[in-house]
């Protein structure tokens, strides 16, 4: 491969996840579609390469929330074994799937993406008693968080683990399968189930987002499904990406950023959708 | 009960800084690698693209690696503060990602 496709390759991972950054979001959603539409790579090709971007992202912005004391580790490690679950079974189906299919459900993940897009988050309604004999307390999962607009720290209780866990186990499934950090199904989990205030599900799922895409991208591999030429200037523009991103989060303005963005998703929805119809307008995916 | 979280602290800092750090040692390496690469192409010394190769390979590895020792390391935290429960949690989660690779193998 020559050097011109392989500062391409950066240079388009390090756009998708500066942008992607600006906004809070992983951009691994970004990669796989411009590398199929924009880099003629196999799907399988795509996903094992974006899954190392995922890890990375995932490494690379964790600090500043652990020492914000935003990310709870505990939690973290208890949904993990549902993910990693999750993203082992991703690994055995990603062989028999057909990749019609694949497509498809990329387009219908992008969809969920646009729309949670637009859709503002909301602070879901605390759990406030907790039952001490539910998993949460049992495994010492309550917590707190410094919240500095309060200027103190705020306790949170955890709420319905056992279906939280059922929830992350769909989201490692779909990450190993598409190679994405499945922050767009671990999110409404973390609302509507484990009802966490925002920042720590925010925090606690970016977090968990490297461990799970650990447990695929080992085994691609192991497997020999990654190729380094494209998953290294991938990886290393999606890191720097995504910390400049984080930096520029502030300085523009997020609504309209925010619809251009839903708008591109829906597009790439639309193109995944025509490849596993086997309609290529354009690029060459498989 | 005082749980890890609650001190913001040596644990979470010690977690931080592995993964800051080992971010920017894959990076550096893949950076080097893709450096080598591209001077080969000025120069036109053909042994510089393999070493090239070689440390993109590497760098890759090591991004993979470090959320699994990331693991590891939790592993031997809750075991040091004899939290035996998560001391099994942390040993159940690599155990997967182990059977995972092992599949891919």
């Amino acid at each position: 491969m020559d050097i011109a496709t392989l500062f391409w390759l950066f240079a388009a991972a390090f756009g998708a996840s500066m942008l992607g950054g600006m906004l809070g979001m992983a951009s691994g959603i970004f990669i796989v579609p411009i590398l199929i539409i924009a880099f003629g790579v196999d799907i399988h090709v795509a996903i094992a390469a974006s899954i190392v971007s995922v890890i990375a992202c995932s490494c690379g912005s964790a600090a500043p929330f652990l020492k914000g004391r935003l990310t709870n580790i505990k939690l973290a490690i208890v949904l993990e074994t549902a993910t990693t679950l999750g993203a082992v079974t991703g690994v055995l189906l990603i062989g028999i799937i057909p990749t019609p299919i694949l497509y498809g459900l990329f387009a219908v993940i992008l969809v969920l993406s646009a729309q949670q897009m637009m859709a503002r988050r909301r602070e879901p309604a605390r759990a406030i008693l907790s039952d001490p004999q539910s998993l949460a307390s049992r495994l010492d999962l309550h917590s707190s968080f410094p919240d500095r607009q309060l200027g103190k720290d705020v306790a949170y209780q955890v709420a319905r683990v056992p279906l939280g866990l059922s929830l992350m186990y769909g989201a490692g499934v779909i990450s190993a399968l598409l190679g994405i950090g499945s922050g767009v199904l671990k999110i409404p989990a973390m609302d509507t189930a484990l009802r966490l205030p925002i920042k720590v599900s925010s925090a606690t799922s970016n977090f968990m987002i490297g461990v799970t895409a650990a447990a695929s991208g080992g085994a691609y591999l192991v497997r020999g499904d990654i190729d380094m030429n494209i998953a290294g200037p991938v990886a290393l523009g999606s890191v720097v990406g995504a910390l400049a991103g984080a930096r520029l989060l502030m300085k523009l303005p997020a609504d309209k950023l925010r619809i251009l963005f839903a708008v591109i998703l829906v597009a790439l929805a639309i193109q995944m959708l025509m490849s596993a119809l086997g309609i290529h307008l354009w690029g060459a995916g498989s | 009960m005082n749980s890890l979280i609650n001190k913001p602290d040596r644990h979470d800092g010690i977690i931080a800084g592995l993964l800051w750090y080992g971010t920017l040692i894959a990076s550096a390496v893949i950076m080097i690698g893709i450096m080598l690469g591209a001077l080969t192409q000025i120069d036109g010394a053909p042994n510089l693209v393999q070493t090239g190769q070689a440390l993109i390979t590497l760098g890759v590895v090591i991004f993979v690696l470090l959320p699994i020792i990331r693991v590891a390391l939790m592993l031997v935290m809750f075991a040091h503060a004899r939290n035996y429960v998560y001391t099994a949690i942390a040993a159940l989660v690599l155990a997967i990602i182990g059977v995972g690779v092992l599949l891919g193998l």
